[in-house]
């Protein structure tokens, strides 16, 4: 056959390169991975996102060579079905959680993958986040139905780990085009304050200071604590608040913080952590767009996926991670987003300048779908 | 006779009388009432609400059978031009009637036509016909792409097998349009048999078809043409037909190639004429948008990578939409490849080159070099080429009206040769400054180019944007760098720069293009999109002033290198430059994090930092049109009825103000003001009433807007969207963001293409360019359900190769056959079933699931059956198959305990049965049991446990079942490769009843599995023994009896007869029959008897019965009087309340 791989030096935007490769089915080839550092090499959460992309794929061939600093991999076709991985808590699941929701929906037999490992850190999105963010964002490109669900089992703290998360998605053959231009105004705005292993009044503190500030815009903020005890609360203590604003088109923007690893830096007070977590709040409402900023990748990637046909998407401006993405797609894919800035008017009061993407889908459908 | 012809007598209407009251009566009443329902309303009641129920519903489900899934049209505005292939047993008649069309259409006569040919048809359509030829290869690639087919009929012969193998192909890939033609109507003499044998033709066709499908009838040739009066209908017919959207073709780009150019350098094909080409191949692209540097299947070629695709103004452009009612004959344009003459080409260019070229063709190979290369040896092919001289060696293709053609090339040539001129002259001054300089020449062209880039590039980062504002000029040509720099170019927008390159090498190809091999009717479209071009880029360049940053350069970056050390520069406080792969080692091994860390700048502990987002929220400020107040406002004007005079009175007010705006204002602005304030006053007028409008039908019609309404609107909504959206970009930029779409005309460059595609080119034969979907260019197991096609004569074997036709390609795989069983197995068959339909699994190309497919045993040889073995349809794709077959394992017992035996010979190690350890086994006859352990010796004997004890004799056996591997053999058919006129001879892997006939080898059964006559000897069982102590012990029951055979009886025992004497013999005879009779007839006395006493006694006991009958009836109305009374006083009593 001639299709020929893609080929890209370093560890960087691993996973995306990996999830595209897999859908699009070009294999690709990672060279100089930490060439030049003392540890050279794939690291361990890296070995544990290639296990987990063996688990719910078949066929898939990956070759790495003696120093893991070149990684081949030909995608295989995505099976999906029951899986179980144990993942390396250098990483949150977020990490692993992230690629899944782009895979979920494509898979032959609907996905139940059970991650344990860390649930909530500070590098990655958290999986409260991902829950609160991403699901609603899928559902809007037709994934939704009974069994779509991210069930936080037990939370596990940052160096421990320790925590389980179930995630189930049903499986579709297309998916639809979207058009998000109107975020629309900020309705309510919600969140989670966790804690483990900590005392359960953290979680009060962190509650009331984040209400502090968000309370200066709108009335309409509910704060849950989620206090685990027990064997469902990891093996670390910790705590940490994620905050969601919907709006009136069903938009949310979240933000989200947590406490230093254990050991790890310095500790933070909860009340410092909910002030500064309502002011990320604020930043990424500031931001904008209908999408946040941590989903904008999966909102592109969905589209790109679509029908032929046209989708418009309103973000904030654009993460790095976001436009490495972008070249991604381009590469794997052979698409290019429209991208218009749009400006807000003088006498509006509605945070930075947006981005308007415009991109048609490449007429993807689900090949790994059984037709009966 | 006349005269008496008697009137009938008239019917005397009644003119008073109940009878003509009650017609008066109908009459009047008919004449206000025109409904029956009303007239006649008994006639129309419900009868039975049952019968209704069920009419309703029949009604409905008529009504939902009708609906088709909606589908988002995603047809182009500019179509291209529709397929229109031409099929037929050979001697039908096939070129004839696309001569006779085409000179319908166009009123030109072509001579000797290959490959397809292009027309304009009419104000909104193109036609491309093309002949397809009898070789089954070009009949399946063909159907893929047609969309009408006009399939010709020989009626003196009838139906032939090419017809109904078509119709079938056609069946599998999607069904285009067909429209059957007869032809030969004119060797019908007699007119009966004529018109029988039309009816019968029909009759079939439609039964193929579909009932009512169109058939023509081309009744006779005048001076070897069709009759003019026929092919015009036939034209019309084809020129307003409305086509079906087929799945695989509007889900897949593809391209009819309409020009091959081999673009190799010809020194390395003088070096090694077998190696790969790179060849440029151009049609019109149809089905849906093509990607650039996509994947591409050529049927009868291969898999290849698109090296470049870019778009050419149309060769055979629609007219402009004027107000015409018809075409004038010019306007008919027509484009035709001349492939003939390219072969004539090739081998020109296989001549040695001379000096000139080989100092000239640069092996670094840019495309600045590769052009030049190529149109140098042009030059060595043609001794010396110029304008006048491709206009001769066209002049010589007799296929055009001279007139046309001149005129055309006029057009072309008049403006193009002096810049042609202009420019041959400054490549050759280049050349021959090339020539002095050696091989240097391209380099140079590359690093002022880049020079340039750079240039441009640091302009921008600079964002000098004033200083080097220029127009732009017609597209320049790299080579002259000087005059580059003159002319205006846009330094500032990587948009431009990039767009000025394709020009560059747009002009680079048309130059190219101008080469005798091919002749191009672009004339006038393509100097109007250059002409064009000026306006586009002022506007593009306005545009791009307007937006700050040039977002799309920073994302996907540019042809352009940035220089590294601006790397970290923050453009518009937005967006940090990250730059490509390529350029940023250190951030290639970052942290992967989706994270996007906030902008430090932003502290949120301002108060104008928190102002800068109160809108976001509910409670910020709402805009004009959303605001609460404005919209309850908006409805007061809406339904106010009463409160108008409040509104009114607002509304003055306003417009009072306006008019005192006015009168500070000179008249001309007045003028304008007002004008705008009518029309905004009209506008909103408008506005108020859609408003309205859109309400009352949210109101009113709502129930009536089914599921299905909502969809078909939506799916509406998003057409509209998808064509408006890029509608005002230009085609370059446009092109990346969607794609070529379908009806461009497109130039798609493909390199290493086997040298036979272009050595053994045949025109005749299609090219066709099948876009390949994300994953479709891998290769994988894939599971289909097939079916023997009831035509085919014989079933087909498991293993036995097969030539399917699966989405574009046509290859030989090796199938393995299967059918589910009741738990989901899949169990190997060894042959197909006869008429029903069974799984194949197969090593192929990926192709999304319900493609479907057709399956033929050879392409060779022209067989008299039906060559269609099989159809069916993708099911599913994996890496991995489940096809098992039976495996049973046979062991022997040779030690047999109670129900416990040893059995050996059915595995070879113990580590064998401890895998089957726990498995069920069985004897032959029946004994079910289990394998329990493994035994140390011998090796591979293992102990079992049975329901009962076993013989000797007897088998055991293990049932499992044993996945199978499918062969791993994809085997394009690489059809196209072969040589010219030996086309339709590929054959493939053989089967293996075709290896045996070939080789001669007869099948050698063995001789144990051949039946035998089956000889049964009688069986013979040893008695029964039973020791003599064990028969004492028994009870006498169980003892042996009937044992031993009874001995002779002695004499003495034996009994001697009697033998009466005569008298004694009459006495007793008659004796005794006396007493017998005397005993039956006190016997009968007795019974007679008997019987009267038992009927008196039945009689008696008959009239008890009814007695107690009678009595017990009594007994039971008493009893329900009394509960009945009971019951009544209850009711009674309940009735009047309950009891306190």
């Amino acid at each position: 056959m001639a299709s020929e791989g893609l080929s890209y030096d370093g560890c960087n935007f691993f996973r995306q390169r990996l999830v595209l490769s897999t859908l699009s089915g070009k294999r690709v080839k990672i060279k100089n991975i930490r060439s030049k550092e003392d540890d050279p090499g794939l690291r361990e959460f890296e070995a544990s996102f290639i296990r987990l992309l063996d688990k719910v794929t078949n066929g898939s061939r990956i070759e790495i060579n003696q120093t893991g600093t070149v990684l081949f991999y030909q995608p295989g076709l995505l099976y999906g079905g029951s899986v179980e991985h144990e993942c390396n808590p250098q990483r949150s699941i977020g990490y692993y959680l992230e690629a899944l929701l782009m895979l979920g929906a494509f898979m032959k037999t609907p996905l139940k993958a059970t991650l344990r490992g860390v649930t909530n850190d500070r590098t990655d999105p958290t999986v409260d986040l991902l829950k609160s963010t991403a699901l609603p964002l899928m559902k809007k490109f037709g994934i939704d139905g009974e069994g779509f669900e991210l069930k936080v089992v037990k939370r596990g703290m940052a160096p421990g780990g320790g925590g389980e998360v179930v995630f189930t998605c049903p499986v579709r053959r297309t998916i639809r085009p979207i058009q998000l231009t109107d975020p629309g105004k900020i309705k309510r705005i919600r969140g989670v304050a966790y804690s483990a292993r900590v005392s359960p009044q953290m979680a009060n503190r962190i509650v009331d200071s984040a209400r502090g500030i968000l309370n200066q815009f709108l009335p309409d903020i509910y704060i849950y604590t989620d206090h685990m005890k027990g064997a469902n609360s990891g093996k670390s203590p910790g705590f940490g608040l994620t905050l969601v604003a919907e709006t009136l088109n069903g938009c949310f923007l979240s933000a989200e913080m947590t406490s230093t690893p254990q050991g790890q830096g310095d500790p933070v007070l909860p009340e410092d952590l909910g002030r500064n977590c309502a002011k990320l709040l604020l930043e990424e409402v500031h931001r904008g767009g209908c999408v946040d900023s941590t989903n904008q990748s999966l909102a592109l990637l969905l589209m790109t996926l679509g029908q032929q046909d046209v989708s418009k998407v309103l973000l904030g401006p654009l993460s790095p991670y976001t436009i490495e993405f972008l070249r991604h797609i381009r590469d794997f894919f052979q698409i290019m987003f429209k991208i218009e800035v749009q400006k807000p008017l003088e006498d509006e009061r509605k945070g930075g300048d947006k981005v308007l993407l415009t991109g048609v889908g490449v007429g993807y459908s689900n090949i790994n779908k059984t037709l009966k | 006779m006349d005269g008496k012809v008697r009137k009938p007598k008239q019917h005397q209407q009644k003119h008073s009388g109940p009878q003509a009251e009650k017609k008066k009566l109908k009459k009047h009443g008919a004449s206000t009432e025109t409904d029956e329902r009303k007239r006649n309303p008994k006639a129309f009641a419900v009868q039975s609400a049952v019968r209704m129920a069920k009419t309703f519903h029949r009604a409905q489900d008529i009504k939902a059978k009708k609906h088709h899934i909606p589908l988002v049209d995603r047809t182009p505005l500019e179509p291209p031009p529709i397929v229109v292939v031409v099929v037929g047993p050979p001697k039908v008649g096939k070129s004839t009637l696309v001569r006779c069309l085409i000179k319908n259409f166009t009123r030109q006569k072509l001579g000797e036509i290959s490959g397809p040919v292009t027309i304009v048809s009419g104000k909104k359509r193109r036609l491309t016909f093309m002949e397809c030829n009898n070789d089954i290869n070009t009949m399946i690639d063909l159907a893929k792409v047609a969309d009408l087919v006009l399939m010709l009929i020989d009626a003196s012969f009838g139906f032939e097998m090419e017809t109904f193998e078509f119709l079938n192909i056609c069946q599998v890939h999607g069904f285009p349009r067909i429209m059957g033609v007869l032809t030969h109507l004119d060797s019908f003499k007699n007119n009966k048999t004529l018109r029988k044998t039309k009816k019968n033709l029909k009759h079939r066709f439609w039964t193929e078809v579909y009932q009512g499908a169109k058939l023509f009838y081309l009744s006779g040739m005048v001076y070897g043409e069709y009759q003019t009066q026929e092919v015009k209908n036939l034209g019309r017919f084809i020129s307003v037909m409305k086509f079906r959207p087929l799945v695989w073709q509007t889900s897949h780009p593809y391209v009819l190639v309409d020009r091959m150019e081999d673009l190799t350098d010809p020194e390395k094909v003088r070096i090694d004429p077998k190696c790969d080409r790179t060849a440029s191949l151009y049609g019109y692209l149809r089905g849906t948008h093509l990607k650039n540097k996509g994947q591409i299947h050529i049927p009868g070629v291969g898999d290849f990578q698109v090296k470049d695709v870019n778009f050419l103004p149309d060769p055979c452009p629609l007219p402009d939409a004027q107000k015409k009612r018809a075409l004038n004959e010019k306007e008919h344009a027509v484009y035709i490849d001349l492939p003939a003459s390219h072969v004539n080409q090739l081998q020109a260019e296989m001549q040695p080159t001379t000096e000139l070229v080989q100092s000239l063709i640069d092996t670094h190979a840019t495309l600045d070099a590769k052009m030049a290369a190529s149109k140098v040896s042009l030059f060595s092919g043609s001794a010396t080429l110029d304008p006048t001289d491709i206009s001769e060696q066209s002049g010589e293709q007799a296929l055009w009206d001279p007139k046309t053609q001149r005129e055309r090339r006029k057009v072309l040539f008049a403006e193009e040769m002096k810049d042609d001129d202009e420019e041959d002259d400054e490549d050759e001054e280049e050349e021959s400054e090339g020539g002095d300089e050696g091989e240097s020449s391209g380099e140079d062209d590359l690093s002022e180019e880049e020079d340039n880039e750079e240039d441009c590039l640091s302009a921008f980062l600079k964002k000098s944007r004033g200083d080097s504002v220029k127009a732009s000029g017609p597209p320049v040509k790299k080579s002259k760098v000087e005059a580059e720099s003159e002319r205006p170019v846009f330094a500032d927008s990587e948009d431009e720069l990039e767009m000025s390159e394709h020009e560059k090498e747009e002009e680079d190809e048309d130059e190219e293009g101008r080469t005798p091999c091919f002749i191009l009717f672009v004339s006038t479209g393509a100097l109007k999109w250059k002409e064009n071009l000026q306006l586009k880029a002022s506007q593009a360049f306005l545009r791009q002033q307007e937006s700050a940053p040039n977002l799309r350069k920073l994302v996907y970056g540019s042809v352009v290198e940035v220089e590294d050390d601006e790397d970290e520069e923050e453009l518009g406080g937005l967006f940090r430059v990250s730059r490509p792969q390529n350029n940023k080692r250190f951030q290639a091994n970052d942290l992967d994090s989706s994270h996007f860390h906030p902008d430090t700048t932003h502290n949120w502990d301002l108060e104008e930092m928190l102002n800068s987002i109160r809108d976001c929220f509910v409670t910020g400020k709402w805009e004009e049109g959303q605001d609460a107040a404005t919209l309850l406002k908006e409805d007061e004007e809406l339904y106010g009825d009463f409160e108008d005079l409040e509104t009114g009175e607002v509304q003055k007010g306003q417009k009072s103000e306006a008019d005192s705006d006015d009168d500070g204002d000179n008249e001309v602005e007045q003028s304008e003001v007002k004008m705008d304030e009518e029309e905004s006053r009209k506008n909103k007028r408008l506005e108020k009433k859609r408003r309205l409008k859109e309400r009352f039908n949210a109101e009113y019609d709502d129930g009536d807007a089914t599921y299905f309404d909502d969809l078909k609107e939506e799916l509406q909504k998003q057409a509209e969207l998808n064509r408006a959206e890029f509608e005002d970009v230009d085609d370059e930029t446009r092109v990346q963001y969607e794609g070529f779409r379908p009806g461009m005309y497109v130039r798609l460059e493909i390199s290493s293409l086997p040298c036979e595609f272009v050595t053994s080119f045949d025109p005749h034969y299609p090219i066709i360019l099948g876009g390949l979907g994300s994953s479709e260019g891998n290769v994988g197991y894939l599971q289909m359900r097939l079916k023997k096609h009831r035509w085919h004569d014989r079933i087909l074997k498991t293993r036995d190769p097969l030539i399917l036709s699966l989405g574009w390609r046509r290859f030989q795989t090796i199938p393995l056959y299967h059918i589910e069983d009741h738990n989901g197995r899949h169990r190997l068959l060894k042959y197909t079933p006869l008429h029903m339909h069974c799984g194949a699994s197969i090593w192929g190309p990926i192709t999304p699931q319900g493609t479907g497919f057709l399956a033929l045993q050879s392409l060779t040889g022209i067989k008299p059956n039906f060559r269609i073995a099989a159809t069916g349809v993708v099911l599913d794709l994996d890496k991995s198959v489940t096809v098992v077959k039976k495996l049973k394992l046979i062991g022997y017992p040779y030690k047999i305990f109670k129900n416990t035996s040893f059995i050996k010979g059915m595995f070879n190690t113990v580590l064998e049965v401890a895998k089957f350890e726990g498995a069920s086994v069985r004897t032959v006859s029946g004994i079910r049991g289990q394998i329990k352990k493994a035994l140390s010796t011998p090796p591979g004997a293992y102990r079992a446990t049975f329901e009962d004890r076993l013989l000797m004799s007897d088998i055991v056996f293990l049932r499992s079942w044993f996945p199978v591997a499918v062969p791993q053999l994809y085997n394009p058919v690489t059809s196209l490769l072969l040589p010219i006129g030996q086309k339709d001879s590929w054959s493939g892997m053989r089967t293996l009843g075709q290896l045996k006939h070939d080789l001669g080898i007869r099948y050698k059964p063995n001789s144990d599995s051949l039946y035998k006559p089956i000889t049964r000897a009688p069986r013979r069982f040893n008695k029964l023994h039973i020791p003599k102590e064990l028969q004492k012990a028994l009870p006498f029951k169980n003892k042996p009896k009937q044992q031993q055979p009874k001995g002779k009886t002695s004499r003495d025992l034996q009994r001697p007869s009697v033998i009466r004497e005569p008298h004694e013999r009459k006495v007793s005879k008659a004796l005794l029959q006396a007493l017998s009779t005397v005993h039956n007839y006190n016997r009968k006395k007795t019974h007679m008897v008997q019987h009267s006493k038992h009927k008196e006694f039945l009689k008696e006991k008959g009239k008890q019965e009814d007695a107690k009958l009678k009595r017990q009836k009594e007994a039971r109305k008493k009893l329900y009087r009394v509960m009945g009374q009971m019951d009544q006083k209850k009711q009674r009593s309940s009735l009047k309340g309950q009891p306190k």
